[in-house]
């Protein structure tokens, strides 16, 4: 069993774990001879930067809190994928910048915008069925058609909303904003929901 | 090498060298220098000092640049440990060992995830603590499978209880055969939809479900405090290291009782590349050593030699430790030195989503989950596809904003539907017990070297069809205990793992009554060298289903004694 092919299984049967996708992403180094070869660094334009700020401010804007934006959530896309994603990634988040370049959306209402942000939300389902199709086959055992595969990465709607929820929820000003943040309870409690209470994260 | 580099001297005189500094090497310490041994530990990694090194502990989440996903140039850097998870994150990656500067060879696929520094794997152990039961010892005779157990259930109760204590074990008394009842400090609770689930596998299934036993101090006892241990507080960031020692590890509980004593010495850095065996006196009589920074070689010398550097270390160090006498091997007449490597097989299971309890919440982060204990080939439940059987560990939990990456939706009132907490899920993945088998094994490549001139480690076992027969059972039976409660949306996953992924290494020395086919006696003493004992999970004959530290403990524990009192008898 080649471990590109364990590797591969792994997302498709974490069953309900939201980031399985993600995780196989991560993960598809497999053998270290071969991940250097799939290493990749993004060159985005001023007009690209501005377009991956604007997904991501329209996925969490700021509201009565602060929003994508105010707590660096575009330059925390940008660092991840840099960081933590290998070349198919970074050719199917750069074909979803290029597509919404092509479309001119910087320049649309508020209303395209939301309208074309839908659409992507959409096809990016039928993305995600070819993409986990894709890892099945991965379990067949055929290296070349494996190898071939590995082109399709993880789609850009799902890597920038992903990202954009972790880099927002996680930093400072967007947890302290959202939820009841604890990091040291020193109690466990069983206790009943208030209406409208947060979340408590640690 | 040059025999004229070697540091000899007579200062290098102790009674006793433990090898390690983890879960068993910290018993040895602690039980030699209690009864009033000068002992000397070595450890083959870094210093951390507990708990002022634990560097992450106290982060917050946003202080991780990454948020807890791998980087590529980590990832690579840990291929082992990255494999199928993500342990070379920046909360705990640095507790774990570098696989590109530790290489290892696997002729089989092998997750070899390895902690060199002070406390080893104690750093970040799963705490989950189960006794093993009488059927585990008898098992391999009954079934003749492998050898037979030299000791059963009541030779090891009393130091179950004895290491219970010292390291204080959570749960729930339950008069269990399947898993017997620890010394328990209070249970931690369980949630609603988890009472709801034990409830309805009991009447529907019979299965038993319990709250897992926790090496966490729920209620921190005098025995803990005069450590200077304080009870969890329930910030389940355990892997990080404690700075309250909530959790018990080698440098939250043993090394600081063995420090007390003022008869503990530990060398960093020291590499035990042999042991050092006289033809003459018939035993070993010390530890040569090599320094991982300046690779300088030093003699140590014991009356005693305790092997306690992991089961996959531990056999790698007696195969490399050669002498007229043991040409293959260190006590390795049985020729088993190194074979049956076991594990637990983990990653199969399944998981639903949990209807109604809208209003449950839990207040603290609870450092444990629930406990599915064995039901397979136990009492009327017969499977004819596989022997033994296996454990779930689990639990039930609220979604939290990660739920939203699989949502549709985006905007404003997506962004505040996501700070509330979400629905219940309840899951859970099985533990499954491996058979000895001498084909699964490790070895010493015969030219390949690591960068301290000591051969590198071979790896060479794989999942046998009576394991692969269990995952694809555990994920059957474990939807239908899901279906049982009335959850829907199940889900059952069974990952294409490794041996090695449990982190459970064991079996590479086993014990056993004949010095023909094991390679320890009933008291972990080496056969044919009896001044040398090994208590790590290499000496293991079979590897039940629970999780094993507690039992390699209690193994030290009762090792220890024996070699004090053999050693007072002058028999050593």
């Amino acid at each position: 069993m080649h471990r590109r092919e364990a590797l591969a299984k792994v997302s498709l049967l974490l069953g309900g774990a939201l980031s399985g996708p993600t995780l196989m992403a991560l993960g598809r180094l497999g053998n270290p001879a071969t991940a250097a070869t799939l290493r990749d660094k993004l060159n985005l334009s001023a007009q690209q930067k501005q377009i991956i700020a604007e997904v991501a401010e329209m996925i969490i804007p700021r509201t009565d809190t602060v929003g994508a934006k105010d707590v660096g959530v575009p330059a925390f896309i940008e660092m991840m994928i840099n960081d933590c994603y290998y070349s198919p990634e970074h050719r199917s988040f750069m074909a979803g910048v290029t597509e919404l370049e092509g479309l001119k959306f910087l320049q649309m209402s508020a209303a395209q915008k939301t309208d074309t942000l839908k659409q992507i939300e959409q096809k990016t389902k039928e993305q995600m069925k070819a993409y986990n199709a894709q890892t099945i086959k991965f379990g067949d055992n055929q290296d070349l058609e494996a190898m071939n595969a590995v082109k399709l990465g993880l789609p850009f709607w799902r890597l920038i909303k992903e990202l954009t929820l972790l880099g927002y929820y996680t930093s400072e000003g967007g947890m302290k904003a959202s939820f009841e943040y604890v990091p040291s309870p020193g109690k466990l409690e069983l206790t009943k929901l208030k209406p409208g209470q947060k979340t408590i994260v640690y | 090498m040059n025999q004229s580099n070697i540091n000899t001297q007579k200062a290098n005189k102790y009674d006793a060298i433990v090898i390690g500094s983890g879960m068993t090497g910290g018993i040895a310490a602690k039980e030699l220098t209690q009864k009033g041994l000068k002992v000397l530990m070595l450890e083959r990694g870094r210093e951390i000092k507990h708990p002022e090194d634990y560097e992450t502990a106290n982060k917050a989440p946003w202080e991780f640049e990454h948020r807890g996903k791998v980087p590529i140039n980590s990832a690579e850097e840990y291929w082992s440990n990255n494999r199928f998870g993500t342990l070379a994150n920046e909360e705990a990656g640095a507790f774990f060992t570098n696989d590109k500067q530790n290489p290892f060879i696997e002729k089989r696929p092998f997750d070899w995830i390895r902690a060199y520094h002070t406390g080893g794997k104690s750093m970040h152990w799963g705490r989950q603590t189960y006794r093993w039961g009488q059927h585990d010892f008898e098992a391999n005779a009954k079934e003749g499978v492998g050898i037979d157990w030299p000791i059963r259930y009541q030779d090891i109760a009393p130091w179950y209880s004895y290491i219970e204590k010292f390291v204080g074990v959570s749960g729930q008394k339950e008069g269990w055969d399947i898993i017997p009842d620890s010394d328990f400090l209070p249970p931690m609770a369980m949630l609603p939809p988890e009472i709801h689930f034990k409830d309805a596998v009991k009447k529907k299934l019979n299965r038993k479900v319990t709250i897992g036993r926790i090496a966490n101090l729920s209620q921190a006892q005098p025995i803990h405090t005069a450590l200077g241990r304080a009870s969890c507080q329930y910030r389940n960031k355990c892997a990080r290291g404690c700075p309250h020692g909530g959790y018990y590890s080698s440098m939250a509980g043993a090394i600081p009782a063995a420090a007390q004593t003022k008869r503990l010495t530990i060398r960093h850095n020291a590499i035990a590349e042999s042991l050092i065996y006289d033809e003459k006196k018939q035993k070993a009589t010390g530890v040569r050593v090599i320094d991982q920074v300046d690779k300088t070689v030093t003699d140590y010398f014991a009356k005693i030699i305790f092997v306690t550097a992991g089961a996959m270390n531990s056999a790698a160090l007696m195969l490399n430790s050669k002498s007229s006498r043991f040409p293959n091997g260190f006590g390795n007449d049985s020729e088993q030195l190194g074979r049956n490597v076991m594990d637990h097989h983990l990653g199969s299971g399944a998981t639903a989503t949990v209807e109604g309890f809208e209003d449950d919440y839990y207040f603290g982060s609870r450092p444990t989950g629930l406990y599915i204990p064995r039901f397979r080939n136990w009492e009327g439940d017969k499977r004819k596809d596989y022997l033994r059987g296996f454990g779930y560990q689990g639990g039930a939990s609220r979604s939290s904003w990660n739920r939203g990456v699989g949502m549709d939706g985006f905007g404003a009132e997506f962004k505040k539907s996501l700070t509330e907490p979400g629905g219940w899920t309840l899951g859970f993945g099985g533990f499954g017990e491996i058979l000895p088998d001498p084909n699964n094994r490790i070895y010493l490549d015969p030219q390949k070297k690591d960068q301290w001139g000591i051969p590198m480690i071979v790896f060479d076992a794989a999942f046998s069809e009576n394991d692969l027969a269990m995952r694809r059972d555990i994920m059957v039976a474990g939807a239908e205990m899901l279906e049982a409660a009335g959850f829907k949306n199940i889900t059952t996953y069974n990952r294409e793992t490794h041996m090695g992924l449990g982190i459970h290494e064991m079996g590479t020395a086993r014990m056993g009554h004949d010095p023909k086919t094991s390679v320890l006696n009933k008291y972990n003493q080496v056969h044919a060298c009896k001044n040398v004992f090994v208590t790590d999970g290499a000496c293991m004959v079979s590897a039940s289903c629970v999780n094993p530290s507690l039992t390699y403990m209690a193994l030290t524990a009762r090792a220890a004694d024996y070699a004090v009192g053999e050693l007072k008898k002058r028999n050593l």
